[in-house]
């Protein structure tokens, strides 16, 4: 008895000075978490505002922060450069990242689904197999890719973004561990109706993958539109380039013309953040989930 | 009519066992096929380790191996430790500018992912859902404009970082191309590309972290707080702790991709100025792609792989957990 009352009474005592220093605190945490938003927001608010000036506002000393007089000229530029409109570029990454995504939701959620569900020899050697490659960085497999598509003639094509990139091995395992939660006894119904197996795969096990296969296509999506080592390796003409690739090229063409090249960074970042605007809970669910970068 | 039945669906079973045997085989065999060809493409990148091996050069029948790219055995490898060429020295230089730069990436990462995470957890959900979008922009990120961002930040006139330095006070500085300054015995362009990878990279980490906290139960940090435990105590002693697996996580991710960065070094650099931010994969990439020396570049992806892999396998042994909540 005496001991509860004396706990009772040493916690609120605990908690008594701690309400205002909560508050004190609190305030703090509001100050730094604002300071580390525009540590973010800054940067990104430079190349936007930079986009809207003139080249000449760019060489001011010292810098401007609002454009004087805002202008559109930047844009306009480089959508209508009748040598290398960007819009051919857009197509080119549009064309990668559609054939790249589509094949790798295809691929994965087969083959995940057939390692979740079937039974056959040899199963958790192949499955160890996947992911050992898994495990093997691109910089090694770079050098004889591209021996291949030397090869066989693909360099300059944007099939040889395309070709190495059916499968893969980390779509097949996060799809492997979605199908295994799917009930056995949805597949078998299916099977007593006389489906086929492929149409088992087409008509019940897809939707049942909705929200994993939203997030794999989302994660695949960004990491073909910003990919950069690979098609830069591949794409040595102007003409046939990705965004990010034509983004440095772009850089180097127009030196010391930074409004333009701000507003060609801006227009390629765009997408990403309208899909992101969109698909932000599968995104975030996506990358703590996987932790693919 | 019972029996009749019964029958029916036998047979139907074994039918449906055809069809599912069918079916893993037409699976399996392009996947075979496509793995085949995986295996062999790792298998000419370890071959081309032993060799000197240059595209340009007409080799011997299989893969343009022999002839005029002559076998070396692990003379590739010993060039490495002992050569005295521009290459070898090169591939030292930039082997050193990776580890700087993984091992000063990775502290600084966790030293503001780990308490900001922290702090948006004791905010209000509202909100707490606002900061983190924003502070998760910047990882979604084509990193070449990143990259292209904080070059025109960091332009020795007419950028914003000089001139908020001038307004302070300081002196202005070339950030990306003055050899000789230096900060910590690391030299300032080397931290000029480092910031910008932090602030591409620090987002994804952040949103790992704070799921982590969220998996927390309530009552663990609230028993901390009643025994006594001041916040940081709370933050220490607890919440570190019980997201292991999680810091174990964003410590081999981290640790991987600033092994392997390149985007950001290319662009705003290219290694220079004097090759004071020339890392691992930009040597490799020019020795390959530029020089077409790919012998030596396929040598210098394996030490690189072999010291992810080692890192990889350390930092798991280190940070295993061994118990739930």
């Amino acid at each position: 008895m005496e001991i509860s009352t004396l706990s009772k009474a040493t916690t609120s005592e605990l908690t008594k000075p701690r309400r205002s220093s909560l508050k004190i605190g609190q305030g703090l945490i509001y100050f730094i978490l604002i300071a580390g938003l525009s540590f973010t927001l800054l940067p990104g608010l430079m190349m936007i505002l930079s986009s809207f000036k003139t080249n000449l506002e760019l060489l001011h000393i010292p810098p401007t922060f609002w454009p004087e007089k805002p202008t559109l000229q930047n844009y306009i530029k480089i959508l209508s450069d009748p040598k290398l409109p960007l819009m051919r570029f857009y197509g080119n990454s549009v064309f990668v990242a559609f054939f790249n995504v589509t094949s790798t939701l295809f691929t994965s959620s087969l083959i995940g689904y057939m390692f979740a569900k079937f039974e056959f020899p040899c199963k958790r050697i192949l499955f160890g197999l996947f992911m050992t490659m898994m495990m093997i960085p691109m910089q090694i497999t770079m050098i004889p890719n591209y021996l291949i598509l030397a090869k066989i003639g693909l360099i300059n094509s944007l099939w040889g973004l395309i070709v190495f990139s059916a499968l893969d091995p980390f779509g097949i395992f996060l799809m492997r561990q979605f199908c295994e939660t799917i009930p056995n006894d949805l597949m078998d119904a299916a099977r007593i109706d006389g489906a086929s197996e492929w149409r088992i795969y087409w008509k019940i096990v897809i939707p049942q993958l909705g929200a994993p296969l939203a997030t794999l296509g989302i994660l695949s999506f960004m990491f073909n539109w910003n990919s950069y080592l690979w098609p830069m390796i591949v794409l040595q003409k102007v003409e046939v380039r990705t965004l990010p690739v034509i983004l440095t090229w772009f850089n180097t063409a127009h030196a010391g013309q930074t409004a333009i090249v701000m507003a060609a960074t801006v227009l390629i970042v765009i997408p990403i953040l309208i899909v992101f605007v969109y698909f932000q809970k599968w995104i975030v669910q996506g990358f703590t989930t996987t932790g693919l970068k | 009519m019972v029996r009749v039945k019964n029958k029916k669906i036998s047979t139907s079973k074994s039918g449906v066992a055809v069809a599912k045997r069918r079916f893993v085989l037409g699976v399996t065999i392009p996947l075979l096929l496509y793995l085949s060809v995986s295996i062999f493409v790792i298998g000419w990148a370890f071959l081309l380790i032993f060799f000197e091996y240059s595209p340009t050069r007409r080799g011997g029948p299989f893969l343009g191996l022999g002839g005029s790219n002559p076998f070396v055995g692990l003379g590739n490898f010993v060039e490495m430790v002992k050569g005295t060429s521009i290459e070898t020295r090169l591939f030292r230089t930039s082997l050193k500018n990776t580890l700087i730069f993984a091992f000063v990436v990775l502290p600084l990462n966790l030293a503001i992912t780990l308490p900001l995470a922290w702090l948006l957890e004791s905010i209000g959900q509202r909100f707490k859902t606002m900061f983190r979008t924003i502070y998760f922009i910047p990882a979604l990120m084509s990193s070449v404009g990143v990259a292209l961002i904080w070059m025109s930040l960091y332009h020795p006139q007419y950028g914003w970082l000089n001139q908020i330095i001038r307004s302070f006070g300081g002196t202005p500085k070339a950030w990306l191309s003055d050899p000789t300054a230096g900060f910590m015995g690391v030299p300032i362009p080397m931290w000029a590309v480092i910031l910008t990878y932090l602030w591409q990279d620090y987002g994804f980490n952040l949103v790992i972290f704070i799921a982590a906290l969220q998996g927390i139960p309530k009552m663990l940090k609230e028993a901390a707080m009643v025994d006594g435990a001041n916040r940081w105590q709370t933050f220490s002693k607890i919440m570190v702790p019980l997201i292991r697996p999680a810091l174990l996580f964003v410590c081999v991710m981290t640790m991987l991709s600033s092994f392997q960065v390149f985007d950001i070094i290319q662009v705003m650099t290219e290694g220079g100025p004097g090759y004071q931010t020339q890392v691992l994969v930009l040597d490799i990439y020019k020795n390959a792609f530029r020089y077409y020396r790919m012998g030596w570049a396929a040598a210098e992806s394996f030490v690189l792989v072999l010291i992810v892999m080692s890192v990889t396998i350390f930092q798991m042994r280190v940070l295993r957990t061994k118990w739930e909540y």
